[in-house]
Protein backbone atom coordinates (compact mmCIF):
# COMPACT_ATOMS: atom_id res chain seq x y z
CA UNK A 1 0.00 0.00 0.00
CA UNK A 2 2.90 2.57 0.99
CA UNK A 3 4.40 1.41 -2.15
CA UNK A 4 1.69 2.06 -4.69
CA UNK A 5 0.95 5.42 -2.78
CA UNK A 6 4.81 6.39 -3.53
CA UNK A 7 4.19 5.21 -6.92
CA UNK A 8 1.49 8.03 -7.20
CA UNK A 9 3.60 10.57 -6.14
CA UNK A 10 6.78 9.83 -8.08
CA UNK A 11 5.13 9.44 -11.27
CA UNK A 12 2.84 12.20 -10.69
CA UNK A 13 6.43 14.22 -9.67
CA UNK A 14 8.29 12.59 -13.24
CA UNK A 15 5.93 14.01 -15.43
CA UNK A 16 5.31 17.44 -14.13
CA UNK A 17 8.82 18.33 -14.90
CA UNK A 18 8.05 16.14 -18.09
CA UNK A 19 5.46 18.28 -19.82
CA UNK A 20 5.23 16.28 -23.01
CA UNK A 21 2.61 14.54 -20.90
CA UNK A 22 -0.50 15.83 -21.67
CA UNK A 23 -2.61 14.97 -18.56
CA UNK A 24 0.63 15.87 -16.58
CA UNK A 25 0.71 12.46 -15.47
CA UNK A 26 3.20 9.05 -16.40
CA UNK A 27 2.24 5.87 -16.04
CA UNK A 28 2.72 2.27 -15.68
CA UNK A 29 5.13 2.09 -12.80
CA UNK A 30 4.42 0.12 -9.87
CA UNK A 31 0.97 -1.93 -11.25
CA UNK A 32 -0.71 1.22 -11.90
CA UNK A 33 -2.42 1.85 -15.33
CA UNK A 34 -0.61 2.96 -18.54
CA UNK A 35 -2.17 6.53 -18.82
CA UNK A 36 -0.75 6.89 -22.64
CA UNK A 37 -2.42 4.03 -23.14
CA UNK A 38 -5.35 3.09 -25.04
CA UNK A 39 -9.25 4.84 -24.53
CA UNK A 40 -10.68 1.96 -22.45
CA UNK A 41 -14.11 0.76 -24.18
CA UNK A 42 -17.88 -0.51 -22.75
CA UNK A 43 -18.98 -3.45 -24.18
CA UNK A 44 -21.27 -1.92 -27.30
CA UNK A 45 -17.83 -0.06 -28.40
CA UNK A 46 -18.44 3.30 -26.90
CA UNK A 47 -15.85 4.83 -25.08
CA UNK A 48 -15.88 4.53 -20.91
CA UNK A 49 -15.80 7.47 -19.55
CA UNK A 50 -15.60 5.99 -15.84
CA UNK A 51 -13.23 6.57 -13.34
CA UNK A 52 -12.13 9.64 -11.12
CA UNK A 53 -10.22 13.11 -12.98
CA UNK A 54 -9.29 16.01 -12.12
CA UNK A 55 -9.14 19.10 -13.85
CA UNK A 56 -10.52 19.64 -17.11
CA UNK A 57 -11.27 23.73 -17.15
CA UNK A 58 -9.87 26.95 -16.26
CA UNK A 59 -8.92 27.50 -12.86
CA UNK A 60 -6.35 30.31 -12.45
CA UNK A 61 -6.83 31.89 -15.40
CA UNK A 62 -9.35 31.49 -18.70
CA UNK A 63 -7.12 32.25 -20.97
CA UNK A 64 -4.65 29.35 -20.65
CA UNK A 65 -7.22 27.19 -22.67
CA UNK A 66 -7.28 29.42 -25.55
CA UNK A 67 -5.66 28.72 -28.95
CA UNK A 68 -2.29 30.16 -29.06
CA UNK A 69 -1.98 34.14 -29.54
CA UNK A 70 -5.91 33.96 -29.78
CA UNK A 71 -7.28 36.76 -26.78
CA UNK A 72 -10.62 36.39 -25.10
CA UNK A 73 -13.13 38.25 -26.96
CA UNK A 74 -13.94 40.73 -23.96
CA UNK A 75 -16.80 43.42 -24.66
CA UNK A 76 -15.79 46.55 -23.19
CA UNK A 77 -18.53 46.21 -19.83
CA UNK A 78 -17.38 43.18 -19.20
CA UNK A 79 -13.84 43.93 -19.23
CA UNK A 80 -14.84 46.92 -16.72
CA UNK A 81 -16.77 44.49 -14.54
CA UNK A 82 -13.47 42.39 -14.30
CA UNK A 83 -11.43 45.42 -13.25
CA UNK A 84 -13.65 45.88 -10.16
CA UNK A 85 -13.94 42.69 -9.21
CA UNK A 86 -12.26 41.63 -5.92
CA UNK A 87 -10.64 38.13 -5.06
CA UNK A 88 -12.50 38.34 -1.55
CA UNK A 89 -15.59 38.24 -3.68
CA UNK A 90 -14.88 35.62 -5.44
CA UNK A 91 -17.64 33.00 -5.06
CA UNK A 92 -15.45 29.82 -5.56
CA UNK A 93 -13.38 31.34 -2.40
CA UNK A 94 -16.71 31.84 -0.80
CA UNK A 95 -17.58 28.66 -0.93
CA UNK A 96 -20.16 28.68 -3.66
CA UNK A 97 -20.19 26.76 -7.12
CA UNK A 98 -18.03 26.73 -9.61
CA UNK A 99 -20.28 26.97 -12.60
CA UNK A 100 -19.32 25.72 -16.08
CA UNK A 101 -16.61 25.86 -17.18
CA UNK A 102 -14.65 25.99 -14.27
CA UNK A 103 -13.12 23.54 -12.29
CA UNK A 104 -11.95 23.38 -9.14
CA UNK A 105 -8.50 21.29 -8.32
CA UNK A 106 -10.74 18.52 -6.53
CA UNK A 107 -11.34 14.90 -8.44
CA UNK A 108 -14.98 14.73 -9.84
CA UNK A 109 -16.46 11.60 -11.78
CA UNK A 110 -19.64 11.06 -14.16
CA UNK A 111 -22.23 8.85 -12.97
CA UNK A 112 -24.99 6.83 -14.74
CA UNK A 113 -28.06 7.52 -13.81
CA UNK A 114 -29.49 4.02 -14.80
CA UNK A 115 -29.06 0.19 -14.15
CA UNK A 116 -27.94 -1.07 -17.09
CA UNK A 117 -30.61 -0.23 -19.85
CA UNK A 118 -27.59 2.67 -20.99
CA UNK A 119 -30.46 5.45 -21.65
CA UNK A 120 -30.75 6.86 -18.09
CA UNK A 121 -29.04 10.53 -18.09
CA UNK A 122 -25.79 11.39 -16.15
CA UNK A 123 -24.90 12.84 -13.58
CA UNK A 124 -21.22 15.03 -12.44
CA UNK A 125 -20.51 14.63 -9.17
CA UNK A 126 -17.56 17.03 -7.45
CA UNK A 127 -15.31 16.42 -4.37
CA UNK A 128 -15.32 20.31 -4.53
CA UNK A 129 -15.79 22.97 -4.77
CA UNK A 130 -18.46 22.65 -3.47
CA UNK A 131 -19.51 19.12 -3.04
CA UNK A 132 -22.35 18.88 -5.53
CA UNK A 133 -23.72 17.63 -8.47
CA UNK A 134 -24.67 18.75 -12.17
CA UNK A 135 -27.40 16.65 -13.73
CA UNK A 136 -27.33 15.82 -17.82
CA UNK A 137 -30.21 14.82 -19.41
CA UNK A 138 -29.41 12.06 -22.15
CA UNK A 139 -32.76 11.24 -22.95
CA UNK A 140 -33.33 13.45 -25.85
CA UNK A 141 -35.45 16.44 -24.53
CA UNK A 142 -35.42 20.08 -25.21
CA UNK A 143 -34.05 22.69 -22.92
CA UNK A 144 -37.36 24.28 -21.34
CA UNK A 145 -38.57 27.76 -22.37
CA UNK A 146 -38.00 30.36 -19.71
CA UNK A 147 -35.53 28.86 -17.18
CA UNK A 148 -35.15 30.24 -13.96
CA UNK A 149 -31.10 31.39 -13.53
CA UNK A 150 -28.96 28.56 -11.79
CA UNK A 151 -25.60 28.01 -11.05
CA UNK A 152 -25.17 24.78 -13.26
CA UNK A 153 -27.65 25.95 -15.85
CA UNK A 154 -29.85 23.66 -17.88
CA UNK A 155 -27.92 20.41 -19.53
CA UNK A 156 -29.10 17.87 -21.75
CA UNK A 157 -25.99 15.90 -23.49
CA UNK A 158 -25.56 12.99 -26.72
CA UNK A 159 -23.20 11.33 -28.23
CA UNK A 160 -21.26 12.82 -31.24
CA UNK A 161 -19.41 9.59 -31.92
CA UNK A 162 -15.97 9.01 -29.67
CA UNK A 163 -17.46 12.45 -28.07
CA UNK A 164 -19.85 13.66 -25.15
CA UNK A 165 -21.77 16.79 -26.03
CA UNK A 166 -23.36 18.62 -23.02
CA UNK A 167 -25.04 21.85 -24.15
CA UNK A 168 -26.17 23.88 -21.49
CA UNK A 169 -28.53 27.15 -20.85
CA UNK A 170 -30.15 28.98 -17.97
CA UNK A 171 -27.23 30.10 -15.95
CA UNK A 172 -27.16 32.98 -13.40
CA UNK A 173 -24.57 35.59 -13.89
CA UNK A 174 -23.28 35.13 -10.16
CA UNK A 175 -20.34 32.90 -10.98
CA UNK A 176 -16.90 33.77 -12.10
CA UNK A 177 -14.85 31.58 -14.87
CA UNK A 178 -11.25 31.84 -12.55
CA UNK A 179 -9.32 33.35 -10.08
CA UNK A 180 -9.11 36.54 -12.77
CA UNK A 181 -12.72 37.12 -12.52
CA UNK A 182 -13.69 36.55 -15.94
CA UNK A 183 -17.48 37.31 -16.34
CA UNK A 184 -20.67 36.10 -18.24
CA UNK A 185 -24.19 37.26 -18.52
CA UNK A 186 -27.35 34.90 -18.14
CA UNK A 187 -27.38 35.22 -22.16
CA UNK A 188 -24.38 32.63 -20.97
CA UNK A 189 -24.57 29.22 -23.85
CA UNK A 190 -21.86 26.84 -22.84
CA UNK A 191 -21.43 23.53 -25.43
CA UNK A 192 -18.63 21.20 -23.65
CA UNK A 193 -17.22 18.26 -25.64
CA UNK A 194 -15.67 15.78 -23.67
CA UNK A 195 -13.01 13.27 -25.61
CA UNK A 196 -11.04 10.12 -23.63
CA UNK A 197 -8.39 10.87 -25.86
CA UNK A 198 -6.38 8.22 -24.20
CA UNK A 199 -6.58 6.05 -21.06
CA UNK A 200 -5.74 8.92 -18.41
CA UNK A 201 -6.66 11.92 -20.60
CA UNK A 202 -10.32 13.37 -21.10
CA UNK A 203 -10.36 16.99 -23.10
CA UNK A 204 -12.90 19.48 -22.53
CA UNK A 205 -13.21 21.33 -25.15
CA UNK A 206 -15.54 23.98 -24.17
CA UNK A 207 -17.37 26.73 -26.38
CA UNK A 208 -18.70 29.93 -24.55
CA UNK A 209 -20.96 32.21 -26.11
CA UNK A 210 -22.35 34.86 -24.25
CA UNK A 211 -23.38 38.13 -26.48
CA UNK A 212 -23.67 39.90 -22.95
CA UNK A 213 -20.22 39.67 -22.14
CA UNK A 214 -17.94 38.61 -25.55
CA UNK A 215 -18.02 39.73 -28.73
CA UNK A 216 -17.89 36.32 -30.44
CA UNK A 217 -18.31 32.40 -29.71
CA UNK A 218 -14.90 31.10 -28.21
CA UNK A 219 -13.62 27.84 -27.50
CA UNK A 220 -11.34 26.75 -24.79
CA UNK A 221 -9.66 23.62 -23.99
CA UNK A 222 -8.61 21.71 -21.20
CA UNK A 223 -7.99 18.26 -20.45
CA UNK A 224 -8.60 16.67 -17.13
CA UNK A 225 -6.33 13.91 -15.77
CA UNK A 226 -7.18 10.38 -14.85
CA UNK A 227 -6.37 9.78 -10.67
CA UNK A 228 -5.77 6.35 -10.83
CA UNK A 229 -7.22 4.28 -8.48
CA UNK A 230 -8.34 7.98 -7.08
CA UNK A 231 -11.96 8.03 -5.01
CA UNK A 232 -14.31 10.85 -4.26
CA UNK A 233 -14.04 12.12 -0.49
CA UNK A 234 -16.46 14.41 1.94
CA UNK A 235 -15.32 17.79 1.40
CA UNK A 236 -17.52 20.35 2.95
CA UNK A 237 -16.24 23.63 2.03
CA UNK A 238 -18.15 25.95 4.35
CA UNK A 239 -17.48 24.17 7.87
CA UNK A 240 -13.84 26.58 8.84
CA UNK A 241 -13.64 29.02 5.63
CA UNK A 242 -11.37 31.37 7.07
CA UNK A 243 -9.96 32.71 4.21
CA UNK A 244 -12.02 35.47 2.60
CA UNK A 245 -11.63 37.77 5.99
CA UNK A 246 -7.63 37.95 4.62
CA UNK A 247 -7.86 37.70 0.85
CA UNK A 248 -7.38 41.25 -0.29
CA UNK A 249 -6.86 43.02 -3.41
CA UNK A 250 -8.14 43.36 -6.93
CA UNK A 251 -9.09 39.94 -8.84
CA UNK A 252 -6.06 38.79 -10.80
CA UNK A 253 -2.83 36.70 -9.82
CA UNK A 254 -3.66 33.08 -9.15
CA UNK B 1 4.98 7.06 16.51
CA UNK B 2 3.30 5.05 14.27
CA UNK B 3 1.23 7.21 12.41
CA UNK B 4 4.17 9.58 11.53
CA UNK B 5 6.12 7.29 9.47
CA UNK B 6 4.25 8.16 5.99
CA UNK B 7 5.58 11.48 6.74
CA UNK B 8 8.25 10.44 5.14
CA UNK B 9 6.77 9.39 2.12
CA UNK B 10 5.37 12.50 1.85
CA UNK B 11 8.83 14.65 1.33
CA UNK B 12 8.65 13.29 -2.06
CA UNK B 13 5.62 15.37 -2.76
CA UNK B 14 7.58 18.61 -1.74
CA UNK B 15 7.94 19.84 -5.47
CA UNK B 16 4.79 19.27 -7.17
CA UNK B 17 1.98 22.28 -6.27
CA UNK B 18 -1.04 21.89 -4.39
CA UNK B 19 -4.36 24.13 -5.91
CA UNK B 20 -6.85 25.84 -3.83
CA UNK B 21 -10.14 26.90 -3.76
CA UNK B 22 -9.13 30.45 -3.56
CA UNK B 23 -6.09 32.65 -5.11
CA UNK B 24 -3.04 31.88 -3.10
CA UNK B 25 -1.59 35.40 -4.01
CA UNK B 26 -4.76 37.68 -2.95
CA UNK B 27 -4.43 36.04 0.60
CA UNK B 28 -0.40 35.23 0.87
CA UNK B 29 2.36 36.94 -0.15
CA UNK B 30 5.37 35.05 -1.49
CA UNK B 31 7.76 37.91 -0.78
CA UNK B 32 7.06 38.03 3.15
CA UNK B 33 8.46 34.23 3.91
CA UNK B 34 8.15 33.54 7.53
CA UNK B 35 10.07 30.71 9.59
CA UNK B 36 8.92 30.58 13.60
CA UNK B 37 9.68 28.06 15.94
CA UNK B 38 7.15 26.95 18.37
CA UNK B 39 5.02 24.58 20.35
CA UNK B 40 1.40 23.27 18.62
CA UNK B 41 -1.51 24.17 20.33
CA UNK B 42 -4.32 23.15 18.25
CA UNK B 43 -4.85 21.28 15.38
CA UNK B 44 -8.19 21.83 13.17
CA UNK B 45 -9.05 18.94 10.70
CA UNK B 46 -11.33 21.14 8.83
CA UNK B 47 -12.50 22.11 5.08
CA UNK B 48 -11.60 24.03 3.21
CA UNK B 49 -7.86 23.79 4.60
CA UNK B 50 -6.22 22.06 7.43
CA UNK B 51 -4.72 24.49 9.87
CA UNK B 52 -2.92 24.34 13.13
CA UNK B 53 -1.60 26.74 15.66
CA UNK B 54 1.88 27.58 17.07
CA UNK B 55 2.76 29.43 19.90
CA UNK B 56 5.20 31.08 18.90
CA UNK B 57 7.45 33.45 21.22
CA UNK B 58 8.74 36.69 20.11
CA UNK B 59 11.69 38.73 20.84
CA UNK B 60 10.55 40.21 24.14
CA UNK B 61 9.54 36.36 25.13
CA UNK B 62 5.87 36.93 24.60
CA UNK B 63 3.80 34.49 23.38
CA UNK B 64 1.74 35.12 19.96
CA UNK B 65 -0.42 32.26 18.82
CA UNK B 66 -0.05 31.56 14.90
CA UNK B 67 -2.54 30.25 12.26
CA UNK B 68 -0.84 28.12 9.81
CA UNK B 69 -3.26 27.43 6.32
CA UNK B 70 -2.63 23.79 5.20
CA UNK B 71 -4.31 22.03 1.70
CA UNK B 72 -7.35 20.95 2.73
CA UNK B 73 -7.92 17.33 4.20
CA UNK B 74 -7.99 15.67 1.71
CA UNK B 75 -5.26 16.32 -0.32
CA UNK B 76 -2.93 16.12 2.92
CA UNK B 77 -4.71 12.72 3.21
CA UNK B 78 -3.81 11.48 -0.55
CA UNK B 79 -0.72 12.42 0.40
CA UNK B 80 -0.27 10.36 3.59
CA UNK B 81 -1.42 12.78 6.63
CA UNK B 82 -3.47 11.59 8.77
CA UNK B 83 -5.11 14.23 11.37
CA UNK B 84 -2.64 12.57 13.64
CA UNK B 85 0.59 13.64 11.51
CA UNK B 86 0.85 16.87 13.52
CA UNK B 87 -0.12 16.76 17.20
CA UNK B 88 -0.58 19.35 20.21
CA UNK B 89 2.62 19.60 21.52
CA UNK B 90 4.39 19.04 19.12
CA UNK B 91 7.82 21.15 18.83
CA UNK B 92 8.29 22.28 14.88
CA UNK B 93 10.18 24.64 13.10
CA UNK B 94 7.61 25.78 10.26
CA UNK B 95 8.32 28.14 7.11
CA UNK B 96 5.86 29.49 4.68
CA UNK B 97 4.25 32.60 3.69
CA UNK B 98 2.76 35.24 5.53
CA UNK B 99 -0.68 36.92 4.94
CA UNK B 100 -0.87 39.88 2.76
CA UNK B 101 -2.95 41.89 5.89
CA UNK B 102 -0.25 41.45 7.87
CA UNK B 103 -2.32 39.03 10.82
CA UNK B 104 -0.38 36.13 12.60
CA UNK B 105 -1.40 33.94 10.09
CA UNK B 106 0.46 32.33 7.24
CA UNK B 107 0.47 29.41 4.65
CA UNK B 108 2.30 26.69 5.67
CA UNK B 109 4.83 25.13 3.24
CA UNK B 110 6.97 23.08 5.11
CA UNK B 111 7.52 21.95 8.68
CA UNK B 112 10.53 20.58 10.85
CA UNK B 113 9.66 18.22 13.84
CA UNK B 114 12.09 18.32 16.13
CA UNK B 115 13.93 15.21 15.54
CA UNK B 116 14.13 16.82 12.27
CA UNK B 117 12.49 14.97 9.72
CA UNK B 118 11.05 17.23 7.62
CA UNK B 119 7.54 17.65 5.83
CA UNK B 120 5.35 19.04 3.14
CA UNK B 121 2.81 20.90 4.36
CA UNK B 122 0.74 21.44 1.25
CA UNK B 123 0.09 24.54 0.40
CA UNK B 124 -2.31 26.43 -1.82
CA UNK B 125 -0.36 27.77 -4.66
CA UNK B 126 0.38 26.74 -8.30
CA UNK B 127 -1.75 27.08 -11.43
CA UNK B 128 -3.36 24.11 -13.17
CA UNK B 129 -4.58 23.04 -16.80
Amino acid sequence: MRLTFLGVVVSALLCAQAPTSPAGLGGNQRGLPELKGPTPRLADGKPDFSGVWIGGGPVGDLALGMPKGEAIPLLPAAAELMKKRQSKDDPEANCLPTGIPRTAPYPWTFANGSFGNGSGNLYMLFEGNIHSYRQIFMDGRAHPKDLNPTWYGHSVGHWDGETLVIDTIGFNDLFWFDFRGHPHTEQLHTTERYTRLNFGTLENKTTIDDPGAYSKPFTITFNARLMPKGELMEYICQENNQDVNHIKGPAGTP
Amino acid sequence: MKPRLVLAAVLVAAALPVLAHHSFAAEYDEKKPVTLKGVVTKVEWMNPHARFYVDVKDEKGTVVNWNFELASPNVLTRNGWTRKSLQVGDEITVSGSRAKDNANLANARQITLADGRRVFAGSAEGEGK
